[in-house]
């Protein structure tokens, strides 16, 4: 087996006195798309803000080798992206203004060319729709990371309020950066996309129930126990 | 406009309007006097100019932070600070406070500081309501403070009175300036180059440390220089409110939201605007001037209810 790109072991965060995840253990190759999957409140998000080194955790955790959680927010920044769920602006920027923002413009402007939004370079944030404002929050995650090779991308819900086009733009760009030697985690509901991962970890009340190759993770005794009987019929 | 053509734009505003500041007398606007009194007028217009920068930064600096366009120093306690600090050196040593040019700077910064510490403990998370009510109960409780303090010390009373009305400009001098002038200028300075880290702010604590952003210490840095500005703006002008909230307002409108144009934009305009409030306040009433302090507020409180109203919509 070749060397994980990001490694943890045995990872656990409190917040607020409550333990959110539970000692998950999670090993990612370059070149691999892993899915986190799992009901409202599993702890997707935490585990993934985790993995960015972006709260404060417990148990092992490895990057490239190196302890995101010693490393300052620079380092960090070289090395892996993160795109929250739901990002937000406090002020109106001009879309093409989050180029700028990260200081990659021509990476930003490429990004927004894949994701089909270079004809909204000009407007502002406001003027977008949902989907589209989080569509451009994406293009400037990816743009944020020199080059795919040795660089972690961590993604809550990217296909989420998007439309099928922009889904299918979002999920080939992903496949792009995991060929091109990068690594990919995605938090998602959409169990059909994750269906396409080359791993998926089934996460329920912050620990983990599955991990391995979709078919492997994924199986009708997993989705029964994790989102009740009456989602194993919809999946 | 680009960033470059509204600066060039402003300050050749800025220069008539120091011109027309300069030639305000006694008996109102005009050159009178033959303009022999102008040099005498110098320090008052400097000092707006400066407390003025240090305003409209200050405001654009605290609003990226709290990632709120409704945060301004002056609403959310912060001058209130400044001024309770100069008010307890008063109260405390009022003989020994005039001895060194930087007592009264270091007494403003430390009550600006601490009400400052407890907006970010209390008023952060980018509500509005939070945020301006925390600002509201340090609003009153400095104001309060002051006002015990300048009841009790017959000197002092007089002079805090008029700082809480924003009606210090009229007693400017250069050698009771000079200091306050400078850090003005230094907050000024120090400020402009945390644009692209407040612009990243903009987008939250995750985001803005994804994208290597040290979030902690851009916070602790543009709330102590928010401080500092606040601080030295005090000591020139006494408490004014509005032109923390106005300029930067202004300055979005004129130059887009991001923080390489805001920043300098709204120092620029906060010079602007409290020396055109000092100018009219002298200019249209010569024998009963108005405060620069109220000139901005009936200016200013409108357009923070406008600006209030919008959000919540």
């Amino acid at each position: 087996m070749s060397e994980p790109f990001l490694e943890c072991a045995a990872l656990a965060v409190e917040l607020r006195g409550r333990r959110i995840i539970d000692g998950v253990s999670l090993r990612a190759e370059a070149g691999q798309v892993v899915a986190i999957v799992g009901p409202n409140g599993a702890g997707k998000t935490t585990l993934l803000r985790a993995l960015a080194g972006l709260i404060a955790s417990t148990g092992e955790l490895r990057i490239a080798g190196e302890d995101p959680r010693q490393a300052s927010a620079r380092a960090n920044a070289r090395r892996r992206a993160y795109g929250a769920q739901q990002p937000t602006s406090a002020w109106d920027y001009r879309v093409c203004d989050l180029g700028e923002i990260i200081g990659a413009p021509d990476a930003y402007a490429d990004q927004l060319g894949s994701l089909d939004l270079s004809e909204l370079a000009s407007r502002r944030l406001s003027q977008l729709s949902g989907g589209e404002q989080k569509a451009a929050h994406l293009a400037m995650t990816f743009a944020s990371l020199d080059e795919p090779y040795g660089a972690l991308l961590l993604l809550d819900e990217p296909t989420a309020s998007l439309d099928l086009a922009r889904q299918t733009l979002v999920a080939a760009t992903l496949r792009r950066f995991a060929q091109a030697g990068g690594t990919v985690i995605v938090a998602t509901h959409d169990l059909t996309f994750a269906r396409t991962c080359d791993a998926v970890l089934v996460l329920a009340e912050g620990r983990a129930i599955g991990l391995g190759v979709p078919s492997a993770a994924l199986t009708p005794a997993v989705i029964a126990e994790t989102w009740g009987a009456s989602a194993q019929a919809e999946a | 406009m680009t960033a470059t053509r509204a600066t060039l734009a402003g300050l050749a505003g800025l220069a008539a309007l120091v011109a027309l500041a300069l030639s305000v007398g006694a008996q109102g606007f005009g050159w009178g006097d033959g303009g022999a009194w102008a040099l005498l007028r110098a320090p008052r217009v400097l000092a707006a100019l400066a407390a003025g920068l240090a305003l409209g930064v200050g405001g654009a600096a605290q609003q990226g932070v709290f990632r709120n366009p409704l945060a301004d120093p002056g609403l959310t306690g912060v001058f209130g600070g400044a001024l309770f600090g100069i008010a307890v050196l008063l109260g405390v040593a009022p003989e020994t406070a005039w001895r060194h040019a930087w007592l009264l700077p270091a007494a403003a910064f430390a009550g600006a500081l601490a009400t400052s510490a407890l907006l970010v403990v209390c008023g952060r998370g980018g509500s509005s309501a939070r945020l301006l009510l925390t600002g509201l109960g340090l609003n009153a409780f400095t104001a309060a403070g002051t006002l015990v303090i300048a009841s009790r010390s017959g000197e002092s009373r007089e002079l805090l009175t008029n700082g809480a009305y924003g009606d210090w400009l009229g007693m400017a001098t250069l050698e009771l300036t000079w200091m306050p002038i400078l850090l003005c200028l230094a907050a000024t300075l120090l400020l402009l180059p945390k644009a692209r880290s407040l612009d990243l702010l903009a987008f939250g604590d995750d985001a803005a440390r994804g994208f290597g952003t040290d979030v902690a210490g851009v916070r602790r840095d543009a709330v102590l220089l928010t401080a500092l500005a606040a601080a030295a703006a005090t000591c020139l002008v006494g408490q004014v409110a509005f032109i923390g909230l106005l300029a930067p307002h202004l300055a979005r409108a004129i130059v887009g939201p991001r923080h390489a144009g805001v920043l300098p934009c709204s120092a620029l305009l906060g010079a602007a605007l409290l020396l055109a409030a000092d100018t009219l306040g002298r200019g249209l009433w010569p024998q009963a001037p108005l405060s620069a302090a109220a000139v901005t507020a009936v200016i200013g409180a409108p357009l923070f209810i406008w600006i209030a109203r919008g959000r919540h919509e």
